[in-house]
């Protein structure tokens, strides 16, 4: 298994290296292997098919471009995630610009609700199968502001510390902290008050 | 009922982002509060929810169509910097424009200095430089100052012609 993960990250360095050099073959090679990924997360920011298309396009034209500042410290896959990341923060900020709102100070008086909130006690995905329960959870995402996924999708699935999170999103440590505590309580509630979902 | 500092505290200690004296604190604290224990069970279940991971969300186009986009992105930047070149004239005309520009800006400083300090209008003036084929002619009234050199200078040609007699 290690020995596995340990190629093909090889195999990711070597196709950087002759992307680097100017190959745009590797490159594009480099994009098939990734591209699911990228969109991915430019669509659980975004949660709209178009968003997400132009920002994970537009992040790998900005990719090439600044391959040679790529130092190898994180894996290539995590590299892209970053930049993908950053081009949704940008997309958000303008989006909240144009309805005369600002990312940074937006939803912190409004969670004024969850702090009083009564704690969930049962477990209402138990039962669930993966698929479905990754399902429900992609539907209360959903139902979350930008600001609240964002923080939820950088700490639980980019695995990023508090700090790193404010360095990413440009705000506090303590907006971080109040940001994730109301995304995860709210994100509780709906999962609650979640109907069965559909059979697919 | 807990403040607002106790409940970020409590997930900061789920999320492992809190020194160690501050987690032996919350663990003292956890084990005579049941309110506390109810919260952190509910932020852990939470976590462990998202833990299973994402639902995925497959790329809607073809490989080809998304990589062709992306090329013709790639090329469209490439071919940007050759905006600057077509406007390379202008830069060049700009790079003469400007120290001639300043040349005149100091002329026409030095034309408007000698108007101010004219002291006797009407009043011309010639000199010679001794030594040299230099005349200065300044013009009081105009404001203006001619220096005009002599080429090849007459006390060459007169020292070539002493030569000449001497050979």
């Amino acid at each position: 298994m290690k020995t596995e993960r340990a190629s093909s990250a090889l195999a990711d360095d070597a196709l950087v290296r002759a992307a680097q050099a100017g190959d745009l073959q590797a490159f594009e090679e480099l994009v098939a292997r990734h591209r699911d990924k990228i969109y991915a997360r430019a669509y659980s920011m975004m949660r709209n098919e178009e968003d997400a298309m132009d920002l994970s396009q537009e992040a790998w034209i900005k990719g090439w471009q600044r391959l040679n500042q790529f130092q190898g410290d994180s894996s290539f896959a995590t590299w892209m995630t970053r930049i993908v990341i950053n081009l949704c923060l940008d997309a958000i900020r303008r989006q909240k610009r144009q309805r005369a709102e600002s990312i940074e100070e937006m939803d912190e008086d409004s969670g004024g609700v969850e702090r009083h909130m009564p704690v969930v006690t049962v477990n209402p995905t138990e039962r669930l199968e993966r698929a479905e329960l990754r399902a429900r959870i992609d539907e209360a995402m959903d139902k979350l502001s930008p600001a609240h996924r964002t923080v939820l999708i950088l700490h639980e699935f980019e695995n990023m510390e508090y700090k790193l999170i404010a360095q990413t999103m440009r705000c506090s440590i303590g907006t971080v902290m109040s940001r994730l505590f109301y995304a995860r309580r709210k994100l509780a509630a709906l999962l609650a008050d979640l109907k069965p979902a559909k059979p697919s | 009922m807990m403040d607002w500092e106790q409940q970020l505290k409590l997930q900061a200690y789920l999320d492992d982002e809190l020194s160690a004296a501050d987690r032996r604190r919350v663990e003292a604290w956890l084990a005579r509060d049941s309110e506390a224990v109810a919260l952190l069970a509910e932020l852990r279940r939470t976590h462990m929810a998202l833990a299973v991971g994402e639902r995925d969300h497959q790329l809607p186009e073809s490989r080809e169509f998304y990589w062709s986009q992306i090329e013709r992105g790639i090329r469209s930047a490439e071919r940007t910097p050759t905006a600057p070149e077509r406007s390379s004239w202008w830069a060049a005309w700009r790079r003469l424009v400007i120290p001639l520009g300043a040349m005149a800006a100091v002329v026409l400083a030095g034309i408007l200095t000698v108007s101010q300090f004219n002291p006797a209008p009407g009043r011309e003036s010639e000199m010679t430089l001794a030594d040299s084929d230099a005349f200065t002619y300044r013009d009081y009234a105009g404001g203006m100052t001619l220096v005009w050199l002599s080429y090849p200078a007459e006390s060459e040609s007169s020292l070539s012609s002493l030569v000449d007699t001497l050979d």
